[in-house]
């Protein structure tokens, strides 16, 4: 695993715990993320042959905070309580952004974007659904980021345990 | 492929990113603003029955003189009525508790009486003074229905300080600015309810 793909990863691991304490969060955070990523993936593929690469990154961060501002705002008039309480993941998309432009994200095969983009939704949407559920149950770390950490913890090791005849790496 | 043009796309790029904000922003702000009218009025306002009152409480502030009672400060107060009577009186305190600002919301009927207390803001230990913010909560509702005088002064006090009342397991210290807070709401009340509703109690 290469050093951006670790800066790329755990970018990704703010929102998985912070915004995965209920379901409606972790979902709401996920299709943000899809719809600004699309957005940026395709604004930064019409500007970036029309850029010198020194300043593709100033672009990169101009699109990236309009698109999240305007979509922060698109769910404030959307839903007010769930933008309050996914508290400010939703605006860090902005930084994923800008994140996985440099690592390269964009110019790699669509498969390999779409997997990122699915397991990242199934991570949060497991997440989110595993710590409400627990936490209806009267597990009340469960909705703590503690408990968050500890529960995403017992997931990986229980995918490491899992007997696979390939390991992934 | 040149630096000029690359720098005219940058401006270009910065300016409609700016303005289309700019305008998201300014066609979304009212109808964003109602919404949080709305959350607060719901928030603050689920201690009054809701056939209590007529009015929009939140839109009549009150206007409070002396606000720095001995252990708290009033941040604010609001009146309910209803069919243009005073029915309510709503008071925003703050006191320190264990690790900080405690906001209380304090509703008084027009009689003195302690209708309910929630929690508005605090960020006392979890698991211990935290349970404060839980909402409904069966401590605070332990107060409804008091006032200035039941019990007399030195009842308004923890068990372990001689007075009337059980603390928060494990939170002493909170507990105690709690009790405090709400004391100091009903002698303002008592004392200034001609300026607030325009009675007496004791009339």
């Amino acid at each position: 695993m290469s050093k951006s793909a670790n800066l790329q990863n755990s970018l990704m691991l703010a929102p998985l715990i912070g915004a995965t304490d209920s379901l409606v969060t972790a979902l709401g955070v996920w299709l943000m993320f899809i719809v600004v990523i699309s957005a940026f993936g395709a604004g930064m593929a019409a500007l970036r042959s029309r850029l010198i690469p020194a300043s593709r990154l100033l672009a990169g961060i101009l699109l990236a905070a309009t698109l999240t501002s305007c979509a922060e705002l698109a769910a404030q008039v959307w839903s007010l309580q769930w933008h309050q309480h996914s508290g400010f993941y939703a605006g860090l998309i902005a930084l994923q952004c800008v994140v996985l432009e440099y690592t390269g994200f964009f110019q790699s095969a669509w498969r390999e974007r779409l997997r990122l983009c699915v397991l990242f939704g199934a991570l949060m949407v497991g997440l989110g659904l595993l710590r409400e559920l627990l936490g209806d149950e009267g597990v009340r770390l469960a909705t703590l980021a503690p408990g968050g950490f500890i529960l995403l913890g017992l997931l990986i090791a229980a995918w490491q345990a899992w007997p696979r005849p390939t390991p992934s790496h | 492929m040149s630096r000029t043009s690359s720098a005219v796309i940058l401006l270009l790029l910065a300016s409609l990113g700016i303005g289309v904000t700019w305008l998201v922003q300014y066609s979304s702000a009212p109808r964003i603003a109602a919404e949080q009218r709305r959350i607060d009025s719901r928030n603050l306002l689920d201690l009054l029955p809701s056939d209590s009152y007529d009015n929009q409480p939140l839109e009549q502030p009150l206007h409070l003189d002396n606000t720095a009672l001995t252990n708290s400060t009033l941040l604010g107060g609001y009146l309910a009525t209803k069919a243009g009577q005073p029915g309510a009186v709503l008071l925003r305190s703050q006191t320190i508790g264990y690790a900080g600002a405690i906001d209380l919301l304090i509703a008084i009927d027009a009689h003195g009486k302690l209708l309910g207390v929630k929690s508005l803001k605090q960020s006392e230990t979890p698991g211990l003074g935290a349970r404060i913010a839980e909402w409904p909560n069966a401590w605070l509702q332990g107060f409804t229905g008091r006032s200035l005088n039941e019990p007399a002064d030195n009842g308004w006090a923890l068990k372990k300080d001689q007075g009337q009342f059980d603390q928060i397991a494990g939170a002493t210290i909170t507990s105690r600015a709690v009790i405090n807070a709400i004391h100091d709401a009903l002698r303002y009340f008592d004392e200034h309810s001609r300026q607030l509703i325009g009675s007496s109690p004791h009339e």
